[in-house]
């Protein structure tokens, strides 16, 4: 199914997501994958049944040099409220 | 080798023409112009995504079709429709004539 020609403003992307679980990237390494209840212009989010997931990099002593160890850590929440000044990025799910 | 070839015309003060492949006009046209093709958006973090620019707002809130996220050069993340909040773009470049 072509969504393409339902999207005029970017912001449709994400009406056509709603009730869907969506990939969210977040600020300070961090992402979301939930299922979305609600959004405003802010991006303010409302997201349920969500995971976590905090990407941990050990940058190994002096930048560049050496490989950083990248360790993640895993949450789930019922129900999260996301303030839209932190989020980067949602992705719908691909159909 | 290349005696026999004449030497270059003086140097004109007039400017140079601008080669008709070179975008003109405000940013508003150029945003205007890329939509639907192929291009770069830059975040901030250095972050690259590349995919078909689907819409844009007054925000540069960005939706973005068949998109690559590219970190140092490398593909993290594939992406069938992602929307990018404007606050977080840096620039937005042309992958394609347009």
């Amino acid at each position: 199914m072509d969504t393409s020609s339902a999207i005029q403003e970017p912001f449709d992307l994400i009406r056509l997501s709603l009730s869907e679980r969506v990939f969210v990237k977040l600020r300070g390494d961090r992402e979301l994958s939930g299922i979305l209840h609600a959004y405003d212009g802010h991006m303010n989010l409302i997201l349920s049944d969500v995971e976590e997931t905090i990407l941990i990099v050990d940058q190994a002593d002096g930048a560049g040099e050496g490989q950083p160890t990248v360790n993640m850590a895993k949450r789930k929440m019922d129900m999260l409220f996301v303030r839209g000044d932190g989020v980067i990025l949602v992705s719908p799910p691909s159909r | 080798m290349d005696e026999s070839t004449p030497p270059p015309p003086p140097a004109e003060l007039s400017p140079p023409p601008v080669p008709s492949t070179v975008p003109s006009g405000s940013p508003t046209d150029f945003l205007k112009g890329v939509v639907g093709k192929r291009v770069v958006v830059r975040l901030t973090s250095g972050v690259d995504y590349r995919g078909v620019l689907s819409c844009l707002d007054g925000y540069m809130n960005i939706a973005l079709e068949q998109t690559e996220e590219h970190v140092n050069g490398v593909v993290t993340n594939r992406y069938g429709d992602a929307f990018i909040r404007g606050n977080n773009v840096l620039y937005i470049s042309a992958a394609e004539a347009i």
